[in-house]
């Protein structure tokens, strides 16, 4: 990347080492480059949290707020991406579905493929799940509600464990398409999962309120 | 947001002078700027309160009243006297919130709330807010006496994007650059985290006049971080007093009053409140009618509304994943937060005394005036930073009246988020796009914020074009949407202002008329407002000589009198000197007859009743 202000190479940082100005984002960037980070599962999250701060305090709008426009928008930029990246990397789960996405399975996009690719049975489990939870719900009984969530909470970490396991293994080498499918499915039930306990917790608070 | 902005007050080789801190509040509104050092807030006149009260009057002539001599013609012109403003801002005409209890007249149609009031047009909530940010400015001005055009605005955390397009727009028509659009209890926190120098998480309670709002922060290093915030944008302490209102105007059967009546009520019912924090129980008059108020009775009339804070935040812990116990501190702002049921309620709540050393009236400015210092005072640019939050989820209407969300409430600003869409139809050239904010699944329950066809899509058969809609909000919470067709390679850009908001040349044309207005013979303005005192002295003479004029020394009325005449006669003409002139010779021959009215009646005083009301 060429600094729009020295014409210097900006070596991918945030600010151009040669004058110092804000830079642009390199295009293609990922979360895990934000930090200077490599592409693994493992975060040593209360690093992470000092870096963001530490990178906050340089990059954030407000230290441009008397700044040119071009800078303005770049600070605009990085700050959004760099938030962006904070919350998906210090989030266990979140950061396990980024890297199957940079694997190239999305499966935060309703229109995935991936998500019509679960297998049968599973789907067939959760919507007898689903049924069972609509009937406790019906019952107004928040305590087989409760009871349910948390065994599908011990499901969920049990996925997000699996998927984990295999993303990890995927760091080193090159991708092997029968683990992506394994990780993909792993976290495709821990998504279900997710969804589930979503309805309990909005349950829990209609009752409550 | 616009790409051709509107006036550019921005030119860097200009000199800008101070830069200041404006808590814009529903019924107080202050100015505070770092001096030497240390915020503070700026008065008047020295000696004066800082508090200007947000009160807008706008007289038969055109003339345009700020403050606390707009407050006392409340009662005599109620639909020509906005209070509490702030409630309408970013407002449609048929919101629940504007159709509460209240004396206003409001201009039908439109998109926006529009007040009927002397004088001329009908007057947006946007100018009416920009009325009393031009008075703070010029405050400012006169007390550096030198410009000030840059600001840092305060808003409730729990302002939706249309409210903070509004305030920001009213700090463009009172002529100032808005340096960032700063969250109420953010800014206390700011206030108070300086002083001290605290490290750890703290939960800021503020019930203001209109509004409440709840946050979390996590102080570390010099970063606040807001990990979740929580609120709602209709309750506050102009909701305890309508609860007093309503019970009297109830016993004195009235059951459609009238305007005035309605002001009068409600004033009376305020001083009720207020006094209900030091006793126990007082007599409430309006007119003839007096009905004494117990604090306890007062107390279970506004339970319902403090329990409603209770959800708000045991909602804000859970998202910010702290418990009340983890807490190292409780911070109480507003005004509405000195009723002591409010704060038993907040210490039963999280379990701990809250911390209310600085006034609770002045610490959003005060902490408005430390980050407007920041943006601006390069010497300080490594000590401390903002981390905010998106308040209220964004999202757009997808099939079946669904609203998908884009970025989830409590997300860290200035944050993005993109989704893409493709064509259902073959040959389909156009997109509906309808943005939403709000946390509820159907489109009816949620704020829709703008709405918009995307077009120019090159036709082709259906699900082949591919439209990304991105979502992108500023560091002030303000909300951008992008749109653009993918799949060709064309692209096309639209930005959007929010449904309840002004457009740009809505804003434009007031921008000039508001320019016009500032450079207005300041005489002009002086005359107004001395014409104004002079109505009000007039009317207090008049009262005071019809039902006391047994009091009357002989020879003293025909010398009050000749001062009332000369006073009216002045008041027609221009010479703002001399009518200022008569209004201190009225005042001081009716001294003498006053001060025996005040004497007579401190004899009768009875509980509940104030020397004030002389």
């Amino acid at each position: 990347m060429k600094c729009w202000n020295c014409e210097k190479d900006t070596v991918g940082r945030p600010f151009c080492p040669a004058c110092g100005k804000i830079a642009a984002r390199p295009p293609g960037a990922t979360h895990f480059d934000v930090f200077g980070l490599p592409r693994a599962y493992d975060v040593d999250v209360p690093g992470l949290e000092k870096q963001y701060r530490e990178l906050s305090l340089k990059l954030h709008p407000d230290r441009f707020a008397q700044a040119e426009a071009k800078e303005r928008r770049l600070s605009l930029e990085q700050t959004t991406a760099l938030n962006d990246a904070y919350k998906t990397l210090k989030d266990g789960t979140k950061r396990a579905f980024y890297l199957l996405k940079l694997q190239g399975v999305d499966l935060e996009r309703e229109d995935a493929g991936a998500q019509k690719d679960m297998p049968l049975e599973f789907l067939e489990e959760v919507m007898e799940l689903r049924e069972a939870l609509d009937e406790a719900m019906e019952a107004k009984d928040l305590d087989r509600a409760r009871k349910m969530g948390a065994e599908v909470e011990g499901r969920r970490k049990e996925a997000l464990r699996e998927a984990v396991d295999t993303l990890r293994t995927l760091e080193t080498g090159v991708p092997v398409e029968s683990s992506v499918k394994k990780a993909s499915h792993a976290l495709g039930r821990v998504r279900y999962f997710t969804r589930f306990l979503e309805q309990v917790e909005a349950f829990e608070e209609e009752m409550l309120a | 947001m616009s790409k051709n902005g509107y006036l550019q007050i921005h030119d860097p080789l200009k000199p800008k002078g101070h830069a200041v801190g404006i808590d814009l509040g529903t019924t107080n509104s202050l100015v505070a700027s770092v001096i030497q050092g240390k915020p503070r807030c700026i008065a008047a006149d020295e000696g004066e309160s800082n508090l200007l009260p947000s009160v807008v009057h706008y007289g038969k002539d055109g003339g345009v009243v700020v403050g606390a001599r707009a407050k006392q013609l409340a009662s005599e012109h109620p639909t020509d006297t906005i209070l509490s403003v702030k409630r309408f801002m970013g407002r449609g005409p048929d919101d629940a919130e504007t159709r509460k209890l209240g004396a206003y007249k409001f201009a039908s149609g439109g998109k926006v709330v529009r007040f009927e009031v002397a004088g001329g047009q009908p007057v947006t909530p946007i100018e009416v807010s920009g009325e009393i940010l031009r008075a703070l400015k010029r405050r400012a001005e006169s007390h550096f006496s030198g410009r000030v055009e840059q600001a840092v605005i305060t808003v409730p955390a729990y302002f939706d994007d249309a409210q903070r397009q509004a305030t920001k727009d009213a700090g463009r028509l009172a002529g100032l650059e808005v340096l960032r659009l700063l969250n109420e209890p953010t800014a206390a926190a700011l206030a108070y985290g300086l002083d001290k120098g605290s490290q750890g998480t703290y939960a800021v309670y503020d019930l203001g006049g209109g509004t409440f709002d709840v946050s979390l922060l996590k102080l570390v290093e010099g970063v606040f971080e807001v990990k979740s915030t929580g609120g709602d944008s209709a309750l506050g302490g102009d909701d305890f007093d309508r609860a007093i209102a309503q019970r009297v105007l109830e016993a004195m059967g009235q059951s459609s009053p009238s305007p005035t009546l309605v002001a009068e009520v409600l004033a009376a019912s305020r001083k009720a409140k207020e006094a209900l924090t030091d006793v126990p129980e007082v007599e409430l008059t309006v007119g003839s009618h007096r009905q004494p108020v117990r604090r306890e009775d007062f107390e279970e009339w506004i339970r319902p509304l403090i329990q409603k804070t209770g959800v708000v935040c045991r909602r804000a812990l859970k998202d910010a994943g702290v418990t009340a116990s983890e807490l190292d501190g409780v911070i109480l702002v507003g005004g509405a937060t000195r009723v002591p049921a409010v704060r038993r309620f907040v210490a039963e709540l999280f379990g701990r005394e809250p911390l209310s050393d600085i006034d609770p009236d002045q610490v959003v400015a005060l902490g408005a005036a430390v980050q407007a210092d920041l943006l601006t005072n390069v010497d300080r640019q490594d000590e401390v930073l903002l981390l905010d939050v998106i308040p209220l989820s964004l999202g757009l209407e997808t099939m079946g009246g669904i609203v998908e969300k884009l970025i989830p409430r409590n997300s860290t600003i200035p944050t993005a988020a993109a989704q893409v869409f493709t064509t259902f139809k073959d040959g389909q050239t156009g997109l509906d796009v309808h943005v939403l904010q709000g946390e509820r699944e159907l489109v009816e329950d949620c704020r829709s914020l703008a709405r918009f066809t995307l077009g120019g899509i090159p036709p082709m058969p259906a699900g082949l074009a591919r439209v990304e809609v991105r979502f992108q909000v500023d560091a002030d919470g303000i909300l951008a949407v992008t749109a653009k067709e993918q799949s060709t390679g064309v692209t096309q850009a639209i930005t959007v202002k929010p449904s309840h908001g002004l457009t740009d040349e809505e804003i434009e044309n007031m921008l000039l008329d508001s320019i016009d207005h500032a450079e207005e013979d300041v005489q002009a303005r002086q005359v107004r407002q001395q014409r104004v005192e002079a109505e009000r002295v007039l009317a207090e003479a008049e009262r005071q000589l019809g039902e006391h004029s047994a009091l009357l020394a002989e020879g003293e009325r025909p010398t009050i009198d000749a001062a009332m005449t000369k006073v009216r006669e002045l008041a027609k003409g221009s010479d703002h000197h001399a009518l200022k002139e008569a209004i201190h010779a009225l005042d001081d021959v009716c001294k003498p007859f006053v001060e025996r009215v005040m004497n007579q009646a401190l004899t009768k005083v009875v509980a509940g009743h104030s020397v004030e009301e002389f």
